[in-house]
């Protein structure tokens, strides 16, 4: 592994105040009847659905602190990383990034936030950053450890300007037709980040490049490679079948924590 | 309790069980309570279903590991292909989705029927008076007795019919209080969530693929304590066991007096 970008930066507190004003505490969301952190914006039916809940509601009382998720040592990083479902998408706009080496490639920032406007790769490799090594824990049942380096994604919506009242999901497409969101709980956490580096180096086409999102504490399918765009919204509604989320409109549960 | 006198026994005519519905001195001892056998029947359709939808999880990765670290290619500890089955194969015939979502959804009706039975079994005592083995039960030979009459397939004798024997104790207490614990443990130490909030769980277990792969074993355990469990119940008499555990009542018939 090289060394040459172990920088790490702690997120400004002043960047992530506002943010996290946006985010009821768990024990003020308990008194207040607020139960977006302990529940999934679409509850599904029956007794799927109510363990839906209990397990969202224990695992985010028991996140209340929000701790991170374990960090390892460079001696835990694994020879290969896994390259899963896609690792090229076949899309021509992003191939033709790919062979300019996304020197014009942007990401819009849209929806509730002050300054709506589009990213550079270089804009968001200036923003303060962060490098983990954690553990990737895919779904299916695999899991491998790397260092992921990549800007926290509430330095980036601070960066266009903070959110505004009423944001309650950050919407992330990509390349690829997949979209999914995630709460405000997870996007003021330290470790979610939009990582453009992986063991030192670029990230690579296999792992989303040029940015893809780590949510350390939720399972890999919530982890989307090859981002397009960021919308911070109030509902999710008006996305595919509504539920959230690709995974989710297909069957999977839209918390991906367990 | 006391004893309820017999009754003409229509189910042992439907059945064909002459003996039972001759027998002239029978006798209905109550052996199962309510909640037991609540309890019970909740538990086979949640551990069924936790069983299915593991097996699915499963088929969709077959392969485990250990320590933190397990992925397709790295050094694996077993792996289904060499038993036969292709990944392609495994990956036929399990469904994730479908085994995720039962899987977490039967969890809980698990836990909190499990939680219900333990608090209720040690308020009122059922643990102590029907599942703690007495000292003398755990005499070496009284369990090398108990252990032999296993092997060669002997039905308990009737003194014994309505009460635990000490092996049988022995392996319900282990299942409820060390076994389960056990599942549930391995089970979060494989989500990131939990394990952000509870790190120890990777300690405790060695690694998440660790913790995969002891739950692996565990699934094992379980399927062969089910098998057991089913043939001692068909060892023990089948009608009267599976009926004592939904009426309560077993029969006890004059004829083995």
């Amino acid at each position: 592994m090289s060394a040459n970008s172990n920088r790490m930066v702690r997120p400004r507190r002043v960047s992530r105040r506002r943010l996290l004003a946006s985010v009821p505490a768990l024990g003020g969301a308990l008194a207040t009847g607020c139960s977006d952190v302990f529940r999934p914006p679409v509850i599904r039916g029956g007794l799927i659905g109510a363990a839906d809940v209990l397990t969202m509601s224990t695992s985010r009382w028991l996140l209340a602190d929000q701790p991170l998720a374990r960090e390892f040592e460079r001696s835990d990083i694994a020879p290969d990383f896994p390259t899963w479902g896609q690792t090229n998408p076949s899309d021509e706009e992003y191939q033709r990034h790919l062979r300019e080496g996304f020197r014009d490639w942007r990401l819009p920032v849209s929806g509730l936030v002050e300054r709506p406007q589009s990213f550079s790769l270089n804009d968001i490799k200036q923003l303060p950053s962060r490098t983990q090594i954690t553990a990737h824990v895919c779904e299916q049942g695999w899991s491998a450890i790397a260092e992921w380096t990549g800007a926290p994604l509430s330095q980036l919506l601070e960066a266009a300007g903070g959110v505004k009242p009423g944001a309650r999901y950050v919407v992330l497409d990509t390349v690829d037709r997949w979209y999914e969101s995630i709460d405000m709980f997870e996007v003021v956490h330290p470790q979610t980040i939009l990582a453009y580096g992986l063991n030192g180096g670029e990230l690579p086409v296999g792992n989303g490049a040029p940015l893809r999102l780590r949510v350390e504490r939720q399972c890999g399918y919530k982890n989307l490679k090859f981002l397009k765009s960021i919308q911070v919204v109030d509902s999710i509604a008006a996305f595919g079948r509504g539920t959230g989320g690709l995974n989710s409109d297909f069957g999977f549960h839209w918390y991906g924590g367990v | 309790m006391g004893q309820h006198m017999a009754r003409p026994c229509r189910l042992c005519k439907i059945l064909m069980m002459p003996k039972l519905a001759r027998s002239v001195d029978r006798t209905w001892l109550p052996l199962h309570s309510y909640n037991v056998r609540v309890c019970h029947w909740i538990n086979v359709i949640a551990a069924g279903y936790l069983l299915l939808s593991g097996i699915h999880i499963f088929l969709d990765f077959p392969e485990l590991y250990w320590g933190n670290t397990g992925y397709q290619g790295y050094p694996a500890i077993f792996k289904l292909s060499d038993w036969g089955l292709s990944w392609d194969e495994a990956g036929a015939l399990g469904n994730r989705m479908w085994g995720r979502n039962y899987h977490f959804t039967f969890a809980w009706v698990f836990l909190i029927n499990g939680l219900i039975y333990v608090g209720w079994s040690l308020r009122t005592g059922h643990v102590r008076a029907r599942l703690w083995p007495g000292r003398e039960e755990l005499a070496p030979a009284n369990l090398g007795e108990n252990f032999r009459d296993h092997l060669r397939w002997r039905e308990p004798k009737r003194a014994q019919a309505t009460s635990y024997g000490v092996l049988q104790k022995i392996s319900y207490l282990l299942l409820i209080f060390v076994f389960v614990p056990v599942m549930l443990l391995t089970g979060l130490a494989q989500s990131p969530a939990f394990t952000a909030a509870w790190p120890w769980l990777l300690d405790l277990f060695g690694g998440r693929q660790s913790a995969r792969t002891l739950h692996s074993i565990g699934t094992v355990i379980f399927v062969v304590f089910v098998v057991v469990h089913i043939l001692e119940v068909l060892l023990a008499g089948a009608v009267n066991r599976v009926r004592s555990m939904i009426t309560g009542r077993f029969l006890v018939t004059g004829e083995e007096k």
